[in-house]
């Protein structure tokens, strides 16, 4: 083989790399979050989406059904584990854009509402305290922060009145 | 039973048989539908009109006020701006009015900006240098211009500018483009003789529309003597100001609304004796109750859809062919300088359903209510 075409090839496979990178997909009207089986479309704001190596997207109305989701991934998906997961996007609260769940802090206890009751609001770590004092957030979590426990806890409301009958 | 096509056969007749009566019904009846649906036709319009030319205005319009007055804005508050959380995109925006005497009309001048989304051009382009402009198809209509055209305005100085029309275009709205004249910035700066320092208002974006009123709230605390105009304060306001016209206008035939009910309670409840002997031999000859009201029940929903059809399409007509020319003047209040003003055909048919029941319905139910009264009394006794 010679030398330009090495390259050539090289290339090639870098580029394909790259494009591999999992990109935020946009979901149909008729997706529906996979944990409680909502609509997504109406809930743009807050979509949350896992996507998985085979190219098989996940999406959620908001970040902490995401989590439950990620918490217990063979409750709702027997056939996928963590290991599977591609890359994972939460829409960040300022920008309204998707961004990647792992740069994202997440605050409890805060007045803002998402479409299932109160949130771990995505913010970027620069707005976090800004966030923090507009709107009376309790706490911030990193990522790998979240336990399945903090989920089903008081913090986020909902959780128990709606999953333990 | 009878077959229903043979009583609706005998309804006709009978209808015929009274041509002037029900012919005057139907007049009055068309009358007052055709007056309300224009109303109703025509509010419907202009708000839909006006919001979706607002479906792409920013979040928050940044005005500043001095003594209660909007005044101009200085431009170095967008440094302030940008650092609040949640901001978007900030634009300063150049724009004024301009009482034109040569065709006795307002025009809004604006400077030209890369983000006016819901511009069509017609023909030709944008303006690029300061002897250009493009003009929204009102104003062309007005002067009579075409492309490559001059274009005179005189400034509050006596001193007139001379541009040159470059582009000619329209927008998803017709509302607000049809007076507007676009221009450079430089050329508008000019013309009105604002500081350079200053625009006419600014534009910020709000990312997320549940930051909205956090981010407004900032700005009046940054800028106290600010005013923050938010879109949904806007949709709102427009929203009731046509509710509010409709309305008066409303009230205005209430008038003609009472009068059409008595007519019709006459002409429907008052059955003479003629009628009266009618039903009696009808049933004197074996037709049973029910069939006398499904008579009754045809003749009245008969004129009365058909009234009601006439009245609505009358009211499509006098609306989007003939632009509402009896009823715009009250409606439209700020462009009525505009001769040429096309309404786009938008329909609730949510108000038809409403109008049809609160006229046709009881219409029909007024005919047939008297005429079941004499239906289950004896016919020996009606015919005597």
């Amino acid at each position: 083989m010679s030398k330009k075409s090495l390259i050539c090839a090289l290339l090639l496979l870098a580029i394909s790399v790259t494009a591999y990178a999992a990109e935020p997909h946009k979901p149909s009207p008729s997706d529906k979050c996979a944990v409680c089986g909502m609509l997504v479309g109406p809930h743009s704001k807050w979509l949350a989406q896992i996507i998985f190596k085979d190219g098989t997207v996940a999406f959620f109305d908001g970040p902490k059904d995401m989590f439950k989701f990620y918490c217990d991934i063979p409750k709702y998906n027997p056939n996928k584990t963590q290991a599977d997961i591609e890359d994972i996007y939460v829409t960040e609260y300022y920008t309204a854009k998707p961004v990647k769940a792992q740069t994202a802090l997440y605050v409890v206890g805060s007045d803002v509402m998402g479409p299932m009751g109160k949130e771990f609001v995505p913010v970027t770590p620069d707005k976090a305290n800004n966030f923090m004092v507009d709107h009376k957030g309790q706490k911030t979590f990193k990522f790998d922060e979240i336990k399945a426990a903090d989920l089903q806890s008081g913090e986020t409301g909902m959780s128990h009145a709606v999953h333990k009958h | 039973m009878k077959g229903n096509g043979r009583i609706i056969e005998y309804a006709l007749s009978t209808l015929a048989r009274r041509k002037f009566k029900n012919f005057s019904i139907a007049v009055v009846f068309s009358a007052l539908i055709a007056v309300l649906s224009s109303i109703l036709f025509l509010t419907h319009a202009y708000k839909t009109e006006t919001l979706k030319l607002l479906d792409n205005s920013p979040e928050i319009i940044l005005q500043n006020m001095s003594g209660g007055r909007h005044e101009l804005i200085p431009t170095e508050y967008i440094k302030t701006l940008s650092g609040i959380a949640g901001v978007g995109q900030i634009t300063p925006r150049y724009w004024g009015y301009y009482y034109d005497s040569l065709t006795s009309a307002n025009y809004t001048l604006m400077a030209v900006d890369e983000n006016m989304r819901d511009i069509q051009l017609i023909d030709g382009r944008m303006p690029q240098t300061d002897t250009e402009c493009a003009v929204g198809r009102g104003v062309a209509d007005l002067r009579q211009a075409g492309l490559k055209d001059d274009f005179f305005l005189i400034t509050g100085a006596e001193l007139s500018v001379n541009l040159k029309i470059v582009g000619i275009f329209t927008a998803n709205s017709a509302i607000l483009t049809n007076d507007l004249v676009v221009m450079t910035k430089d050329s508008l700066i000019k013309f009105f003789n604002m500081p350079a320092d200053k625009a006419t208002d600014i534009t910020v974006e709000v990312n997320n529309p549940a930051e909205v009123s956090m981010v407004a709230r900032k700005i009046r605390r940054a800028f106290p003597n600010s005013r923050p105009i938010l879109k949904n304060e806007l949709i709102r306001t427009y929203d009731n100001i046509f509710n509010w016209r409709g309305g008066i206008v409303l009230t205005m035939f209430f008038g003609a609304i009472a009068a059409f009910m008595i007519f019709v309670w006459d002409k429907a409840t008052g059955i003479n004796a003629q009628e009266r002997r009618e039903i009696g031999i009808l049933k004197a000859i074996g037709w049973e109750t029910a069939d006398v009201l499904t008579l009754k029940f045809w003749e009245g929903a008969v004129v009365a859809t058909g009234s009601f059809l006439t009245g609505l399409i009358l009211a499509y007509v006098h609306v989007f062919y003939f632009n509402a020319q009896f009823l715009a003047p009250v409606l439209k209040g700020w462009s009525v300088l505009f001769p040429r003003f096309q309404p786009m055909p938008y329909i609730d048919i949510y108000q038809i359903f409403v109008l049809f029941f609160l006229t046709v319905v009881p219409y029909v139910a007024a005919s047939v209510v008297p005429s079941w009264k004499a239906a289950i009394s004896d016919p020996d006794a009606v015919m005597r």
